[in-house]
């Protein structure tokens, strides 16, 4: 096993150069992440999670929720930053760094995924 | 846009009496209107301020700001179970009890002195307590008013309030009742401040004339549609101090690849729960004076607004969730859920910051409204006839101090 299979499950290992800027603990970090990406970061992490993001969640949602390994968790935090980059990248497009100056005066404070990790 | 979404004022008595005229401006950003509005409306009415799932257990605590009454309020739960909210102030001198925001304990102990509380508000005990000229019995903490509907819990600064909740709230109180709400274990939240006027910042969710301009592209597609370019409501309804609207749904919304893909995650785990036959689904709950619930399942948000001065307000926004993450769908769905509704709200509070500065140069003496911002107009008659009974009170001598 090489070091980018042990990052993530092997059937996501295309998305390992992503883990360390994406990967992030929290719903706040995960916004805080879209809103310092740049435009060909987030084209890059969209592009390359769009069409695995299915297969992801159907990995995941075959263990539970609590017996997932790192690798596993690793992979679930990836998901959840593309739920907030793909905001970016199919809806507000090239307007997308204009609505990054108001997005954080609304703070998030608390998310289920939070709480349960 | 089609006949069936064409307004019609309603018939009602109280709404044919809300005029046509333009609304003064200064209430919206004058300071001794504010101050007159925190006496007549704030610190003697029900305010929502949280949920029952934030104290699921005897000892659990929570503390909520009200800026506008200078207070720390703190909302426990005793060891019987029942709710009691309190001034966070000792009986004492005054020392605020805790600083937490919240947390678990069984009794509180102010830091100056030592003295210490029940859960319940009742003095436990005081260090050499038997040289103070007053009794026990009487320390204990200073009560405010609290009871909740459809688990959400809702505060009144005056400990003897002229109505109970479920009196203040009326019919809506039995529709909140079978909402998600009322069954809801967690949330997702967000929170903002705005140098913006509570209603200013309130009326902004309650017209949706601003839609297509404003969230264009976060919307989604499904708040307008060629039919109702504008997305205006179905229906408005007036219920005393409160209003409701019935939401349109675009039949055929322009949603992403991931808007279906995240919702579509979300209605398998809402099935399961029998989150998806609500009858109140697309009802849209404006409770006065600063409250809002939304039923839409995938989606079901409250928002409110509490003011801090006439120009600077806090609002709070929560997605309420039944049940912890099914799976990594539901988890996707819920923060896909959140992630939107924050880039929604992201807008507004941009634009209601420029529309009050607008506002605060005095340039505007009147607001001009149409037949489809009638809900801020009913919020505005409801303000009015508060703060214009205040007044009548001390005229006559009888206002609470």
């Amino acid at each position: 096993m090489n070091a980018t299979e042990r990052l993530l499950p092997a059937d996501f290992a295309a998305l390992a150069p992503f883990v360390e800027f994406w990967a992030a603990d929290t719903a706040a970090a995960r916004a805080h992440c879209r809103d310092i990406s740049d435009e060909a970061g987030r084209a890059a992490f969209y592009n390359a999670a769009v069409d695995l993001v299915p297969q992801a969640l159907a990995w995941l949602d075959a263990r539970p929720l609590n017996g997932w390994d790192e690798s596993e968790q690793r992979l679930m935090k990836l998901v959840l930053s593309f739920a907030h980059v793909a905001l970016a990248v199919e809806l507000h497009r090239e307007e997308e760094p204009q609505h990054a100056r108001n997005r954080p005066y609304m703070r998030i404070t608390r998310a289920p995924a939070d709480c349960e990790r | 846009m089609s006949a069936q979404h064409q307004y019609q004022m309603s018939e009602t008595e109280e709404a044919l009496a809300l005029g046509t005229g333009p609304l003064p401006a200064g209430p919206y950003y004058r300071d001794d209107y504010f101050a007159l509005e925190c006496e007549a409306i704030f610190k003697r009415t029900w305010l929502n301020i949280g949920h029952g799932c934030e104290l699921p257990e005897p000892g659990s605590f929570i503390v909520r700001q009200f800026d506008f009454a200078n207070a720390s309020i703190l909302i426990t739960r005793d060891n019987d179970g029942n709710l009691g909210a309190f001034h966070n102030v000792c009986t004492h001198r005054g020392t605020q009890l805790t600083q937490e925001a919240c947390g678990k304990r069984a009794s509180f102990t102010c830091p100056y002195h030592g003295w210490t509380f029940n859960s319940n508000g009742d003095l436990r005990g005081a260090p050499d307590l038997e040289r103070f000229y007053v009794e026990k019995k009487e320390l204990g903490l200073n009560r405010v008013s609290v009871a909740v509907c459809a688990g959400l819990i809702f505060v009144n600064l005056d400990p003897s309030p002229r109505q109970s909740l479920r009196e203040y709230l009326g019919v809506l109180g039995e529709q909140l009742e079978t909402q998600p709400v009322a069954s809801a274990t967690t949330y997702s939240e967000y929170v903002y401040e705005i140098d913006g006027n509570w209603k200013i910042t309130y009326d902004n969710f309650q017209e949706n004339y601003h839609l297509r301009f404003i969230h264009a592209r976060s919307g989604g597609g499904g708040a307008v549609g060629p039919e109702n370019q504008f997305g205006y409501p179905e229906k408005y309804g007036f219920h005393g101090e409160h209003r409701t609207q019935k939401i349109w749904t675009n039949p055929a919304p322009q949603l992403s690849a991931t808007q279906k893909l995240a919702f579509g995650k979300l209605v398998p785990a809402l099935m399961q729960r029998g989150m998806m036959n609500a009858a109140h689904a697309r009802d849209y709950y404006a409770l006065f004076p600063n409250f809002f619930l939304i039923g839409t399942p995938t989606q079901h948000f409250t928002h409110y607004v509490m003011p801090i001065s006439a120009r600077k307000s806090r609002g709070v926004i929560r997605i309420y969730w039944v049940g912890d993450d099914m799976n990594a769908s539901e988890r996707f769905g819920r923060e896909f859920s959140m992630a939107m509704a924050r880039d929604v709200h992201a807008e507004d509070r941009a634009v209601i910051e420029a529309g009050q500065r607008g506002l605060n140069s005095g340039a505007l003496k009147h607001i001009h409204l149409q037949s489809q911002e009638v809900l801020l107009r009913h919020l505005m008659h409801h303000v009015d006839a508060k703060v214009k009974a205040y007044q009548a009170e001390l005229a006559a001598g009888g206002a609470q101090q």
